[in-house]
């Protein structure tokens, strides 16, 4: 299966609002995640500036803005995307 | 620091980057360990520069023995020589005075300080007067190239005497500069029973400098050092010092940081990493995202080394680096203030992209991001153009390099 994309925004927005942590999301991931799951960084998603930085840390799921992204609000967006495609 | 204010690039009154401010450039630095078990180093190497970069004065001084006793003698010796110099008292008189006023050993009848003394211009007018230092190596192409010293010496000198070598360099010449703790290195070792010898020394800078031909002067200076130290089993037998004036084209570094006021800007402002003649580094994810569009290149961020301090760098085709931008540059200002870089990271690799260059053009894109103003962010953001002014100076007082701002 096409693992789903999780892009975490590395701007200065996001890193400030605790998003620097988020690089580590593949240590959070539950067991039944593992290799579900492709992690990539960005330099800057730029959904601060068009939306608003009290929404950052900002991540993308496949595609997807998430705001105010957390360990547990990314895996929880993820299993939504996979039971989407089941 | 030249400050363009109203205009940058090709318009403004910085010369473009393609055609350097400085045509060529005298590169000084070193590299030292004081003795083990000592907490000072009885070796001093200290540099001036004057007439605005045109001509450098470099000392290495080495005092008899080691620890504080020695580090007295050789700092009394180096400052007397700069200060001469600085009163424009010419330096073979400097160096006479040195001979007639360092006190001698009664028991061995040496002077209780060395020194060497490298008078450089950047016309390539260069004198060097030598007093009990291992000689030092001139190298051009590759290769040593021999000194005619001239001998001088005075009754009052006793059986001291005073090598004077006056040349012309050429762009690329390299004068290295070693106290006795580098050739004597290893001695009594069985492998080195003579120690390492000053054309073992000096044949190992060329092989460093075969395979890196660009080295910089710190580098080849920090590369002798450590190979003196191995030769010593780890721990220094006497206090190793290496200096290196390199005379050279420029390293140019443009660091292009922040969004053009004006859109309309944006193209002439991406143009900048196409321009030959200098490297590149990118501050800023705005900023990356920008010339991303305006190149049509991939910025592809690499997270397999995470720091907690500052986000990870990534890489863009055409530049050295492409790091995140306000709290990078606000750590980079930190780690140039303490002289150090505590950890690996964007930050320390832009302080290392810094610190190899000679000339370092900032091109700073004015636009205000209005989303770091937001009071919902915890941490105060300090604007770009302050943070990189803070910058420049340190680049300009501590490691006397060439800086321009432009403004975009």
């Amino acid at each position: 299966m096409e693992p789903v994309t999780v892009t975490i925004c590395m701007g200065t927005a996001c890193v400030v609002m605790d998003g620097s942590r988020l690089v580590l999301l593949e240590e959070h991931l539950p067991e039944r995640l593992r290799g579900l799951v492709r992690i990539r960084g960005e330099r800057c998603l730029d959904l601060c500036t068009r939306r608003s930085a009290a929404l950052a840390p900002f991540v993308l799921v496949d595609g997807e803005p998430l705001a105010n992204a957390t360990f547990e609000s990314i895996v929880l967006r993820i299993e939504e995307r996979l039971a989407g495609r089941a | 620091m030249v400050d363009d204010m109203n205009e940058g690039g090709p318009r403004g009154r910085c010369a473009p980057a393609t055609s350097p401010l400085v045509p060529d450039f005298i590169e000084v630095d070193h590299f030292g360990l004081a003795c083990g078990g000592e907490h000072l180093s009885g070796d001093l190497f200290h540099s001036r520069s004057l007439e605005e970069g045109n001509r450098v004065v470099s000392v290495l001084a080495d005092g008899l023995s080691s620890g504080v006793e020695a580090a007295v003698l050789a700092s009394v010796t180096a400052s007397m020589a700069l200060e001469y110099v600085e009163w424009n008292i010419d330096t073979a008189k400097a160096a006479a005075i040195l001979m007639d006023s360092l006190p001698v050993d009664p028991v061995r009848r040496i002077s209780y300080s060395t020194f060497t003394i490298v008078d450089a211009r950047r016309d390539g007018r260069t004198r060097i007067f030598e007093h009990g230092n291992p000689p030092v190596l001139l190298i051009r192409d590759g290769a040593l190239v021999p000194l005619e010293r001239t001998v001088l010496g005075q009754p009052r000198w006793g059986n001291r005497r005073l090598r004077v070598s006056e040349f012309q360099s050429s762009v690329g010449d390299r004068i290295v500069l070693c106290s006795d703790g580098v050739t004597q290195s290893g001695m009594g070792t069985p492998a080195l029973p003579l120690g390492w010898g000053e054309p073992e020394a000096a044949a190992y800078a060329l092989s460093r400098l075969a395979r890196s031909p660009d080295l910089s002067s710190r580098r080849l200076a920090e590369l002798l050092v450590d190979r003196a130290l191995w030769n010593d089993g780890g721990a220094a037998g006497d206090d190793i010092t290496c200096g290196i004036i390199h005379l050279r084209r420029p390293r140019v570094l443009q660091v292009l940081t922040g969004p053009p006021f004006d859109r309309a800007r944006d193209r002439e402002f991406a143009a900048l990493v196409d321009r030959p003649g200098s490297r590149k580094v990118v501050c800023g994810g705005t900023t990356s995202n920008i010339l991303a569009r305006e190149l049509n290149r991939e910025v592809e961020m690499d997270l397999a080394l995470p720091d907690r301090e500052v986000p990870a760098p990534s890489a863009m085709a055409g530049v050295e680096l492409v790091t995140e931008g306000c709290l990078t540059l606000a750590k980079v200002g930190q780690y140039l203030e303490a002289g150090a870089c505590p950890r690996r990271n964007a930050a320390s690799r832009l302080v290392e992209l810094l610190l190899e260059s000679d000339v370092i053009h900032f091109q700073v894109g004015t636009a205000v991001n209005e989303a770091h103003q937001d009071p919902a962010l915890p941490v105060e953001l300090d604007i770009r153009r302050n943070v990189i002014k803070r910058i420049a100076a340190l680049l300009e007082t501590r490691h006397l390099k060439k800086t321009l701002l432009s403004y975009y």
